[in-house]
């Protein structure tokens, strides 16, 4: 857009046509206070607290030109008289605007005098206060008495739960709107509105249960008046008693940049830090109101040995001393091939790196998994590292000229912020398609929802590619460059068609098409996978991988693959080589370890921060089969109950670390408290059992390097070579950091993740004047600590060559006696460890099934009533819940915790029969 | 029974009429009022069922207009005008009159369920001052407590008559 220049008192500014007075404004330095008006959402104009004095050049209506005066130059006139509101009004050549006049503090005083008429003035029990605009407002502009009679505020009943998480305070609310607008604009759950009208406005939530939102903490902090209060934060600490502590969330892929508000080491909230690059000012319910489980009662705090049946508390010096004895034991008599060790995607980069330090190199075994091995649990299939996204990608800033394919994901569970991301995405003018086998809420916010019969998800994905090559949407250029395999892909191709691929995927050809057009003819594209495409199985990612290169959309900013794995850390656990295939000896897999524990091929395990036997007798009895197993963890998990020796850990609050998310971004968390209980972090517990272990045969130096690129190779077919420089044997780490800088020296593309290289890392210009942020943008914290780095992916490497490799399905039967295709579907919301004490409790679910409404209806059951399940691996039962949009022949269990699921599923996907019980 | 069981032809026909379904929302509520007596917590859900809204849209439309009622009423809804001009013409007394007559004030309903009374503002017919509407009907110049006695007895009669009324105002002419 082209630009325009104005004169904001007295001062030139140009800035692009289109960008209202405030902003312009703020870009010259001067602020205008403002209300309902926030820089993230579209401009109302409700509350009238930005008037200002807008003068235009006066024109002659009779011939249309500007008027020039006696002095050469153009006559200026007060925009319609009067003060015009600055978020509304857009910028115009030779504008002048005026911001500090004496109209404009008169209209200022009185505004705030109007909205203070009725405000309680209850400051002082307000946890607001402190951070509060109004409070802000009314101290530099308003007026120090107002003429009003107190005793005729409007009172109302204080404060009344607008969901089980906020509380409204009516006598507080200003009608500012920036809640409802958020919901609806941003979140896209339209549960708050307005009530009644006058002096009786106020907000309501009519959602079931009432604001029901995986985003409604944000309200709080876009609130400029104390209105909306969390009931997690209520009354705990005045706000400049608390101690903001840079950390990032561990709860899922998207690494939300996150504040631990400490007074003295007790975690009074948290608060999401901006940057654009990953949350921009937002953060999720669980990521605000998860983190309670640190201060929980149940942590553990000693080690604990077992004795007979129980597990009694050690010292620490005997726990090691025993774990070290054990091991070696074990490695002498029966190989360290007899060894495993399993840790979980939630731990940070320096627990898991020399975890498989230990593992791979110290103890000598390649047998290492970041997955539980459940029969359920889907091959991880890795395409974010291969093909990206680009290295430079900011999806704050991808709009028009972006188009996203959301492949079996449903990201409001999966990875809750990416809703917000991709519907921003969306209003800046992108492309989304959705295609998933059971309904999702991103749907909503899609061009084109495209639902496939579960199952056949991959025949779905391959009519995208045929399509492509059908259409002539071939990236010529960057094909010819980097890809191979054309003419055999199409070979492979030739006998199908598109029509018929939908046919049997059950699509809409039109739609795939649409699609297909979409992504290849878009400038930037990103497809988006989770859980169900990963379900699906490898010929679903072939797909997608062929569809990114085939079109060109990888190895550059803004376009590439994002892989929603569970875990906040998955992407980190895969690069520090916590996988069996990372060394140059293949090892076993979780799956194949548990096996391997049965039949006595593995005698003992090392696992850290993860809780496999959790709902999962199958695995409970593996650990039972085995001589001897240390978990390290901080709860007493199911896992930990059957382990010889437990080793506690602090919580993120209490240690410092970095974290990979699911764009590479690596992120650096800061100590926020003295460790809980004394306890060390994960990596110090790994180099304390190395160091107490007697030397013995360990592998050679190049089998022990986590080579992130081959497995990536094989994944993708890169042909790219990785090149890395052998980790030394050493366990000498005084501080998290200096394991950070090994990882930096030796992990395939960690190369410049350093602590103080990622303290370095400072936000560009994000448009926020610095501290004057609660006046405009609510109370987020501003980004003073780093905003991390992004790794590079092998495509970003110009010289890489990928080999096409999509393959058309397995014809796909259904089951004979079973006609019902089981999913496991993931919830944010699982009642996992995490959600100890958490306000979030209340909105777990117990187990249950997700049946559509023709399938309840044929085995006529109503919600709540029982149906068994039967599997070729067992029979469950579970009280069933009716879905209105679910496809017929499709069930759906959520993933949360107490879920017998390991005990039916036979694979990701499962076939089940269903009869009513009661 | 649900409207949609009851009325369903109705709503069909209304929802046709619009180029989006959401622009139903006021015709739908006029007509669960009239099912229900007044807009339940049920029959508001009922209509967001109906038109794929948000329940909270619904309700926010419900609490703005006044001519929808979100507390029993009566069968008769007075509404009666207290804006400058009709107050000038003696709004107030009328007022008076009424909740003498029928021993309610403001807001209220008769014990027998037959009338409630509300204050409006404005109803766009000040040269009849002072006026009411009974279920949007127009009753004008009511200036003398006879009227009212007149226009209260005629109303009772015919809801005793067994006529069919409607509080949102479908069946009024003006």
């Amino acid at each position: 857009m082209p630009d325009v220049t104005l004169v904001i008192n007295g001062q030139t500014v140009t800035v692009p046509a289109g960008t209202n007075i405030v902003d312009a404004a703020r870009a010259a330095g001067v602020a205008i206070p403002v209300f309902c008006y926030h820089p993230r959402l579209p401009p109302v104009g409700m509350c009238r607290m930005c008037l200002v004095e807008v003068w235009t050049p006066r024109v002659d209506p009779a011939t249309r030109q500007v008027v020039i005066g006696d002095d050469g130059k153009p006559v200026m006139a007060l925009m319609m008289g009067k003060l015009q509101p600055g978020c509304v009004t857009p910028v115009s050549d030779g504008m002048e605007v005026r911001t500090a006049t004496e109209k404009v503090h008169v209209a200022q005083k009185g505004q705030l005098e109007f909205l203070l008429t009725s405000h309680p003035l209850d400051c002082p029990v307000c946890d607001k206060g402190g951070e509060c605009p109004l409070q802000n407002l009314t101290m530099q502009f308003g007026p120090s008495t107002s003429r009003f009679d107190y005793g005729d505020k409007i009172h109302f009943e204080k404060p009344i739960p607008l969901g089980d998480l906020i509380y409204l305070d009516r006598e507080r609310c200003i009608l500012c709107s920036r809640c409802v607008r958020f919901q609806d604009e941003l979140a896209g759950d339209p549960v708050l509105g307005f009530d009644h009208r006058g002096r009786a406005w106020e907000i309501i939530s009519k959602s079931d249960p009432p604001f029901d939102s995986k985003f409604s903490g944000n309200t709080t902090d876009i609130c400029p008046v104390g209105a909306l209060t969390s009931a997690d934060f209520r009354f705990k600490a005045r706000v400049w008693e608390v101690r903001p502590t840079a950390s990032i969330c561990p709860h899922c892929p998207v690494g939300c940049n996150l504040s631990l508000d400490m007074r003295h080491d007790k975690l009074m909230r948290v608060m999401p830090r901006e940057n654009d690059y990953v949350n921009e000012i937002w953060i999720c319910d669980k990521g605000r109101f998860g983190m309670r489980f640190i201060e929980s009662a149940d942590r553990l705090r000693h080690p604990l040995i077992r004795k007979g049946d129980s597990l009694v508390p050690a010292p620490w010096d005997e726990a090691i001393a025993l774990v070290a004895e054990k091991l070696s034991q074990i490695r002498e008599h029966a190989g360290a091939a007899s060894l495993g060790g399993l840790a979980g995607p939630e731990l940070p980069n320096e627990d898991l790196y020399l975890f498989q330090k230990l593992v791979r190199q110290t103890l000598g075994s390649p047998n290492l998994d970041c997955s539980t091995g459940a029969s359920g649990a889907p091959e991880v299939v890795d395409l974010a590292a291969t093909l990206g996204v680009g290295r430079g990608t900011n999806l704050a800033k991808s709009g028009a000229g972006t188009a996203v394919l959301i492949m079996g994901a449903d990201p409001e569970e999966e990875a809750p912020l990416y809703v917000l991301r991709l519907r921003g995405i969306v209003a800046r003018g992108g492309d989304l398609t959705v295609i998933n086998p059971y309904p999702t809420k991103l749907e909503r916010s899609a061009a084109r929802s495209i639902r496939p019969h579960a199952g056949f998800e991959a025949f779905a994905a391959l009519a995208l590619v045929k399509a492509v090559l059908d259409q002539g949407l071939i990236a010529t250029e960057f094909v010819t460059a980097r890809v191979q395999g054309l003419d055999e892909l199409t070979a492979r191709l030739r006998e199908q068609s598109v029509e018929s691929l939908c046919e049997t995927a059950g699509v809409s050809e039109a739609s795939v098409r649409a699609a297909a057009q979409a992504f290849a003819t878009a400038e930037h594209a990103i497809i988006i996978y989770g859980r169900a495409a990963l379900a699906a199985g490898e010929d679903v990612l072939r797909a997608l991988t062929d569809l990114a290169l085939l079109t060109g959309k990888a190895g550059r900013p803004g376009s590439g693959v994002i892989a929603l794995l569970p875990g906040g850390n998955a992407r980190g656990a895969l690069d520090m080589g916590v996988h069996p295939g990372a060394g140059s000896r293949r090892g076993m897999g979780a799956r194949e370890m548990w096996a391997a524990a049965r039949d006595g091929r593995l005698r003992g395990m090392i696992i850290a921060g993860m809780d496999p036997a959790r709902d999962n007798p199958a695995i409970a009895a593996a650990l039972d089969a085995l001589e001897f197993v240390v978990v390290q963890d901080i709860f007493l998990t199911e896992t930990a109950q059957r382990a010889d020796v437990v080793l506690p850990t602090a919580s993120i609050a209490g240690r410092e670390g970095t974290f990979t998310n699911a764009e590479r971004r690596v992120q650096r968390f800061r100590q926020a408290r003295i460790p809980e209980y004394n306890t060390p972090a994960g990596w110090e517990v790994m180099q304390r059992i190395a160091r107490a272990l007697p030397p013995g045969r360990s592998e050679s130096v190049t089998d022990a390097r986590p080579v992130a690129g081959r497995r990536a190779q094989r994944a993708s077919g890169a042909t790219a070579t990785a090149t890395m420089d052998a980790p030394p044997a050493t366990w000498d780490y005084a501080v998290a950091s200096d394991v950070a800088d090994e990882i930096a020296a030796t992990v395939r593309g960690y190369a410049g993740t350093t602590y103080a290289s990622l303290g370095l890392t400072r936000a560009p210009e994000w448009g926020r004047q610095p501290d004057e942020a609660v006046y405009y943008d609510g109370t987020s914290y501003q980004n003073a600590e780093g905003i991390g780095i992004q790794i590079a992916a092998t495509a970003d490497d110009p010289k890489t060559v990928f080999a096409l490799r999509a393959r058309v399905p397995a014809p796909f039967t259904r089951h004979a006696t079973r006609p019902y295709l089981l999913l496991a579907v993931t919830r944010a919301y699982d009642g996992g460890e995490w959600g100890r004490e958490s306000k979030l409790r209340s909105r777990m679910v117990p187990p249950h099934v997700i049946l559509s409404v023709a399938d309840a209806a044929a085995h006529s059951v109503a919600p709540g009533a029982i149906v068994r399940l039967e599997s070729d691996a067992g029979r469950i039962e579970l009280p069933v819940q009716i879905e209105v949009t679910l496809p017929q022949g499709l069930v759906l269990i959520p993933d949360v915790c107490g879920t017998p699921l390991s005990t039916i599923q036979t694979g990701p996907q499962t076939w089940v029969a269903i009869s009513r019980v009661a | 029974m649900s409207l949609l069981e009851k009325s369903g032809a109705e709503i069909d026909a209304i929802i046709a009429r619009y180029p989006q379904k959401r622009s139903a929302v006021l015709p739908l509520l006029y007509l669960a009022q009239d099912e229900y007596g007044y807009l339940t917590d049920a029959a508001m859900r009922e209509v967001a069922t109906i038109l794929d809204l948000p329940p909270t849209d619904v309700f926010e439309v419900a609490g703005f207009y006044s001519l929808l009622y979100e507390q029993p009423v009566g069968r008769w809804v007075l509404q009666v005008c207290d804006d400058v001009p009709c107050a000038f013409c003696g709004a107030e007394e009328l007022i008076a009159t009424i909740q003498e007559r029928l021993g309610i004030t403001v807001d209220q309903t008769t014990a027998d369920g037959m009338f409630t009374l509300q204050r409006v503002k404005c109803l766009a017919d000040c040269n009849h001052a002072p006026l009411l509407q009974a279920n949007l009907e127009y009753h004008r110049d009511l200036t003398t407590p006879q009227q009212v006695d007149q226009l209260l007895a005629a109303l009772r009669r015919r809801a005793e008559s067994g006529e069919k009324l409607s509080i949102s105002g479908r069946y009024a002419e003006q």
